[in-house]
């Protein structure tokens, strides 16, 4: 490209505006490019970084003691937004004796589905595997473990009151949950099921993975509207106290910052319109000049846009660099905080690096569209007269 | 000597000012011969850059026709004569107007950008320029590093180094001092002598005028006066002598 240099030179013919305009670039750029990967980070997780996240749960309107009809389970998997669902069944009952330390939670489960909607589970000894092969498995809490001095295969016999039957375990696999409490025991459904033909067809509650922050709120909603009228009303919550009040933010978080960040587009292209207005202003005659030398209409308006591109190209480029480059740093420096979850999930996500440069781009184009339009329309002779 | 280059026949040109309308040229006629370099005088407002304006193809008549060789460019469309004007005009102003974040080298080299030679081509047409205008030295200089009379040189360069049809120029001494202006005048003539271009300066300065082998006077929109440089030979040179005396004091 042989105008390259000439674009370049007048791109760079004010310096310190150049570099300002440049600067007033990178930085909203890197603004936007930030609240744009937090919302990716909320909105399309990695499942690798969200384990744990955007998991609801829906019980019986009316309490944790009356069960659901286990087909429920299934109508909500097939909602959108519901990667995994599973169920759980109280099973309570006793273990030795009623006394408060021999107590803990005890729950009938489906043992292939609980491992996704609990993905942030790890088994730290024992497979999850020969839990799954083996019927009178169980899978145990590491907190359990420890304080009854378990070991794999070791016996659990439990004693069931509100299912009158007497469970054997064998327990087939230790989990520990990263921020919670791990000391609950978890064992196959159908064992009961085989035990008890009664048990059958209810469930106490029903847990969900969501896709992402947007499909919990969306689907906490749309599920109990879907059981609203029938005999078993439902209600479905957040897992979490905290995650419930900020998935109910994200959707505000999601409108506040979009419209930050049509506001900072706004303000770039202002800036960077600006630059190119007085630019052109001051070249009214020099493009007269090219024009006599036989420079098209056409050429000069590509020539002025080719410069505002490059400028806020020049911007956008460093701008997403730094964004890169700094957002490492970052993430280091909110490890420690209420907020790691998702800093961890933060990383420059392609659709945000992409924002930025269509961002760019755009800026770059509208803003050098009005002089280029303007410079390459004015008649030659009066360019030529125009002084200043 | 017949074989005219530019033909301008009834040519009008009125300008609007608000509702008023003003007429500069009314109705002119006026031939320029292959290789002629030809002053155009006259008053201040009679119409001078007006009409070399319309010979370059940077503005457009009213009405009548302007044929520059066999092209029709009063016809032509914007575009039409953008390309026209980079393969046949050479335009040197009065304030030279080479545009300051380029050196030398690459004012000179603009023109050429629009024609399909290659960078080492180019280059061998800017030295050329250069060379002629007596400027190899200063290639890399920038507008702000050279004296007046150097940029109106490298203006020129500018303007031949398409070796263009034409080459016109508004007032090329106007803002210069006696002896830069005299050795710019001492370069168009040897431009038209030497490299046979034809050209066409508008002038206030007498000196400059007695340049041209034909001086035309424009007053009130028409062409008044057309001497030949045959009826003036002892005026030439008389001025050339004082230039020669000029350039050597
Ligand atoms: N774009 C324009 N709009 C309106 N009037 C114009 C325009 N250009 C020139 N004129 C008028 O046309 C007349 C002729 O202008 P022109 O520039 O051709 O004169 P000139 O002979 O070159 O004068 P000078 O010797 O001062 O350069 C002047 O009265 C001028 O004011
Ligand atoms: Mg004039």
């Amino acid at each position: 490209m042989k105008f390259f240099p000439l674009i370049f030179k007048n791109v760079f013919r004010k310096k310190t505006r150049t570099v300002l305009t440049i600067g007033s670039i990178i930085l909203p750029l890197l603004v936007i490019c930030l609240m744009g990967s937090f919302l990716s980070a909320l909105n399309m997780p990695d499942p690798a970084q969200t384990r744990g996240m955007f998991r609801i749960v829906t019980r019986h309107k009316v309490g944790l003691a009356s069960p659901l009809p286990v087909s429920y389970a299934e109508k909500i998997r097939q909602l959108d937004g519901a990667i995994a669902v599973t169920k759980f069944n109280w099973f309570g009952g006793k273990y030795i004796d009623d006394s408060a330390r021999n107590f803990f939670a005890r729950f009938a489960v489906d043992p292939e589905t609980l491992v996704l909607v609990f993905d942030d589970a790890t088994i730290t000894s024992g497979s999850a595997n020969d839990w799954f092969n083996d019927r009178a498995g169980s899978l145990v809490g590491e907190d359990l473990i420890k304080k009854f001095g378990w070991n794999i295969g070791d016996q659990v016999v439990l004693i069931g009151d509100i299912y009158p039957t007497t469970i054997q375990l064998t327990i087939r696999a230790v989990y520990k949950l990263q921020n919670e409490p791990s000391d609950a025991l978890f064992f196959n459904r159908k064992y009961l099921e085989e035990v008890l033909p009664s048990f059958q067809g209810n469930v106490g509650t029903i847990w969900i993975k969501c896709r992402d922050g947007a499909a919990a709120t969306k689907l906490a909603d749309e599920i109990d509207q879907m059981f609203e009228n029938s005999p078993y009303p439902t209600k479905t919550e957040s897992e979490k106290a905290f995650q419930m009040g900020f998935v109910s933010m994200l959707g505000n978080v999601k409108l506040l910052v979009t419209s930050l960040t049509i506001i900072i587009v706004l303000v770039i292209l202002l800036i960077a319109a600006n630059t190119m207005a007085l630019s052109a202003r001051e070249r009214v005659r020099e493009i007269a000049v090219l024009r006599t030398l036989g420079f098209s209409s056409w050429k000069i308006l590509t020539l002025i846009l080719g410069e505002s591109l490059i400028l806020a190209l020049i911007g956008g480029i460093i701008g997403l660099g730094a964004f890169i480059i700094g957002l490492k740093p970052l993430k280091a420096s909110l490890m420690n905080t209420p907020i790691s979850g998702f800093a961890s999930a933060i990383k420059p996500f392609p659709e945000v690096l992409l924002l930025g440069l269509i961002i760019t781009l755009l800026v770059g184009l509208l803003s050098g569209l009005a002089p280029a339009i303007r410079a390459s329309q004015r008649p030659i002779t009066e360019g030529l007269r125009h002084v200043g | 000597m017949d074989n005219p280059l530019i033909r301008v026949g009834n040519l009008v040109k009125n300008y609007h000012r608000g509702s008023e309308e003003l007429t500069v040229l009314s109705g002119l006629n006026f031939i320029v011969e292959d290789g002629e370099f030809v002053a155009l005088m006259g008053p201040s407002g009679s119409g001078k850059t007006t009409l070399l304006n319309l010979i370059a193809g940077i503005d457009r008549p009213t009405s009548g026709y302007i044929f520059v060789g066999t092209d029709e460019i009063s016809s032509m469309t914007d575009s039409q004569l953008a390309d026209w004007r980079s393969r046949h005009i050479g335009f040197i102003f009065q304030t030279y107007n080479l545009i300051p974040v380029l050196t030398a080298f690459e004012n000179v080299e603009l023109p050429l950008l629009l024609t399909p030679l290659g960078r080492v081509e180019r280059r061998k047409h800017v030295e050329i320029a250069l060379y002629i205008v007596g400027l190899s030295d200063r290639m890399s200089h920038y507008p702000r590093q050279l004296s007046g009379g150097q940029e109106q040189r490298v203006a020129i360069a500018r303007a031949i180094v398409t070796d263009p049809t034409l080459l016109v120029a508004d007032e090329p001494t106007g803002d210069l001092d006696a002896k830069s202006a005299e050795e710019i005048l001492i370069l168009l003539e040897r431009l038209n002598s030497e490299f046979k271009k034809t050209i066409v300066i508008v002038t206030h300065d007498p000196r400059a005028a007695a340049r041209a082998r034909r001086i035309v006077h424009l007053e009130k929109g028409v062409l008044k006066e057309d001497i030949k440089a045959e009826d003036r030979g002892s005026v030439r040179l008389a001025d050339s002598t004082l230039a020669f005396a000029d350039v050597k004091s």
